[in-house]
């Protein structure tokens, strides 16, 4: 009594997931179907979900990035406060960008030249940057960013495709083929099992690890910017909080939180079980508290089945023979 | 033929202006209708708002709406992105109206003017959009500006026509709202009227209840004669009459401000805060309900000038709002007074 292989896939049980989620969407809400809401549903999320690409990556690599949202806060009080302080638009961004690159860059010393544990790293980094962040704005709310900015978080530019849902898509594309079709996307899986083992066969481990954060610092500030750009404004408390909502959609895309193991279409379906649910409910008038609750139990579920399921097969096996 | 249709286009504008001139009388809003009307806290698990939640059912019944009250909110830990998520999800849904206490600061303006776009009424409740864009109005509780001449008022009453010394105990330092009270306050106090009241200093507890209590006993020594301590926070107001209460001191010193009915009772009935004042949630939620559902209805327009009946608070008018550069308010006011009388009424 076997299920065939692709039925024991997580990933076969997220696409079941969404296939429920999308059908009950479909009967209780008239209004799920729509082009716009379509597009709604993710450009409410956009900036986690470009996030938690390259958190897959970092997860995958055996280690955690908890700085994601401060630098997403850093790199647009970064463009805020320079574009204030007279800056042409385009450097402003540049200098945004810069931030979370040196954010990534911090991070990256220490956990891969000094050796200390992402977490403590990265945990210092979601105070430090966010305080950074804050000292920059204080209690203001910087508005009045050109009109083009604004227009490219907001309006659509390819068809109905707003710039941060291409950017979105061409990043996934461009992701999954890094990870899964080349030799960096290889030492990404090998460095993640046994760091030790790599090391050995001559990897480059501490330069990969470096790379990996700049690469993550770069890509939160990336989403901090479409994110000042949908919003119209920036505050201090731009996307606090944000880092949780990323991990949770990685860890439930199947991605293991020891490193190792996950790929990027159980992420890619993660992203679509948690926004359809999201705005499911959302069109179901479901409040924020139970909407938490909801995705925090699937989250447990995701953990707890993939296990239990293991348990319980290893057990049959063990009467058949 | 040129004559007859600058004639037709003329009688045309003619009739358009008329309603538009009748409307400024006073609207009536006509129960009934059935409107979808989502309700937006700023986040939910507070009292003041699960009040003014009261108070907008309340209008809801009255005027028969058809569509239930949607009670909306985020989490506390996710007011921004939650309250944008909300405000979006009801445009998608095409509500008639969006209410919203706003905790976004202008970072709604993109989602609300979007709502706008696709039909709905956007009306602020106790917190407006501070650019006044994609709202249609504001619904104020207060003027901030009468919270001075409120507080000299309870001043004067509860010391009496002698007057006396008195000092604030406030929030901290920087919170903008409580300065700009006390600097109304400062204000008022110029009048001739409020000449023998006399303000010996301003003390910070930070909104918390520890050290809003020991600066409530310190303010004991530090300000000789003092009679009155105003705190025009809800937070320190409770600890400062329970210091003086623990200190038995409560027939020299009295305490006043700006305060919680059902925090306040036990006070207010022992005399150690004879009279405090606030604002009523319930009917916030209940005007906030009456304008973006007469809004919603077409029953009158987002209009300086406009004015309509709102149930059993009253007439109301539409004005320009003097605290923002652009954008209209309802001003609600006037402050609810609390003393023995009234206050059990008010605490349930």
């Amino acid at each position: 009594m076997t299920l065939p292989p692709i039925l024991r896939r997580w990933e076969a049980l997220l696409l079941l997931m969404l296939v429920v989620i999308a059908g009950l969407n479909i009967v209780y809400s008239p209004f799920y179907l729509g082009v716009g809401n379509i597009v709604n549903l993710f450009q409410l999320s956009i900036e986690k979900i470009i996030v938690a690409l390259m958190m897959t990556l970092i997860i995958i690599n055996g280690e955690i990035d908890l700085s994601v949202a401060s630098v997403m806060g850093l790199s647009s009080c970064v463009t805020a406060y320079t574009f204030h302080a007279g800056w042409p638009m385009g450097w402003a961004l540049t200098a945004g960008l810069a931030s979370g690159a040196v954010a990534g860059a911090i991070n990256g010393f220490w956990i891969a030249y000094v050796g200390l544990p992402s977490l403590a790293v990265t945990l210092a980094g979601l105070i430090g940057y966010r305080g950074v962040a804050r000292i920059l704005v204080e209690d203001r709310a910087y508005g009045g960013f050109p009109e083009w900015f604004n227009q490219l978080g907001q309006q659509p530019l390819l068809g109905p495709l707003t710039f941060s849902i291409i950017i979105f898509l061409a990043m996934f594309v461009f992701m999954a083929v890094v990870l899964h079709r080349s030799a960096a996307g290889r030492l990404v899986y090998v460095m993640g099992n046994n760091v030790q083992a790599a090391r050995y066969s001559g990897v480059r481990v501490k330069r990969v690890k470096l790379l990996l954060f700049v690469a993550s610092g770069v890509v939160a500030a990336l989403a901090g910017l479409l994110y000042s750009a949908r919003l119209g404004s920036v505050r201090g408390d731009m996307a606090v909080g944000f880092e949780l909502d990323v991990i949770t959609i990685v860890l439930l895309g199947g991605v293991s939180i020891f490193g190792g193991s996950g790929n990027l279409l159980g992420v890619g379906l993660s992203i679509l079980v948690i926004l359809n649910l999201r705005n499911g409910m959302g069109l179901a008038d479901i409040t924020g508290n139970t909407q938490t609750s909801v995705i925090g139990a699937l989250l447990i579920l995701s953990v707890l089945v993939p296990n239990m399921a293991r348990g319980l097969h290893s057990k049959l096996q063990g009467r058949e023979t | 033929m040129k004559k007859i249709l600058l004639a037709t286009a003329l009688a045309g504008i003619v009739a358009l202006l008329a309603p538009h001139h009748a409307a400024r009388a006073e609207a009536t809003v006509a129960p009934g209708a059935s409107v979808d009307m989502v309700l937006l806290p700023k986040f939910l698990g507070i009292l003041p708002f699960d009040q003014a939640h009261q108070g907008a059912e309340e209008a809801a019944k009255e005027l028969k709406n058809g569509k239930k009250l949607q009670y909306l909110g985020p989490t506390p830990e996710n007011s921004v992105a939650g309250q944008i998520e909300i405000v979006t999800n009801a445009a998608t849904q095409g509500v008639g109206a969006i209410m919203i206490s706003n905790n976004s600061g202008d970072q709604i303006v993109p989602a609300a003017k979007a709502a706008k776009a696709k039909g709905a009424k956007v009306v602020t409740w106790d917190s407006q959009i501070p650019s006044a864009e994609g709202e249609d109005v504001f619904v104020a509780q207060v003027d901030f500006s009468e919270t001075g001449k409120v507080m000299a008022d309870m001043a004067l009453h509860i010391l009496g026509a002698d007057g006396g010394k008195f000092a604030i105990l406030s929030a901290s330092p920087d919170a903008a709202n409580q300065n700009a009270w006390i600097a109304a306050m400062k204000d008022a106090l110029k009048d001739p009227k409020y000449s023998k009241l006399e303000l010996q200093g301003i003390v910070y507890g930070n909104d918390q209840s520890e050290t809003s209590y020991n600066q409530a006993l310190a303010m004991v020594d530090k300000f000789p004669g003092m009679k009155l301590i105003m705190a025009p926070t809800s937070v320190g107001i409770v600890a400062a009459a329970k210091a003086m209460q623990d200190e038995k001191l409560c027939d020299k010193i009295k305490i006043s401000g700006l305060g919680v009915p059902s925090e306040m009772l036990a006070y207010t009935k022992n005399g150690c805060a004879p009279e405090f004042a606030l604002w009523s949630f319930v009917d916030l939620g209940y005007l906030s309900y009456y304008t973006a559902y007469g809004l919603a209805t077409g029953a009158f327009k987002a209009e300086a000038g406009t004015s309509f009946k709102a149930g059993r608070m009253g007439t109301y008018t539409i004005t320009k709002d003097p605290t923002r550069k652009a954008g209209l308010r309802v001003l609600m006011g006037p402050f609810s007074l609390y003393n023995k009388d009234n206050v059990e009424a008010a605490a349930k």
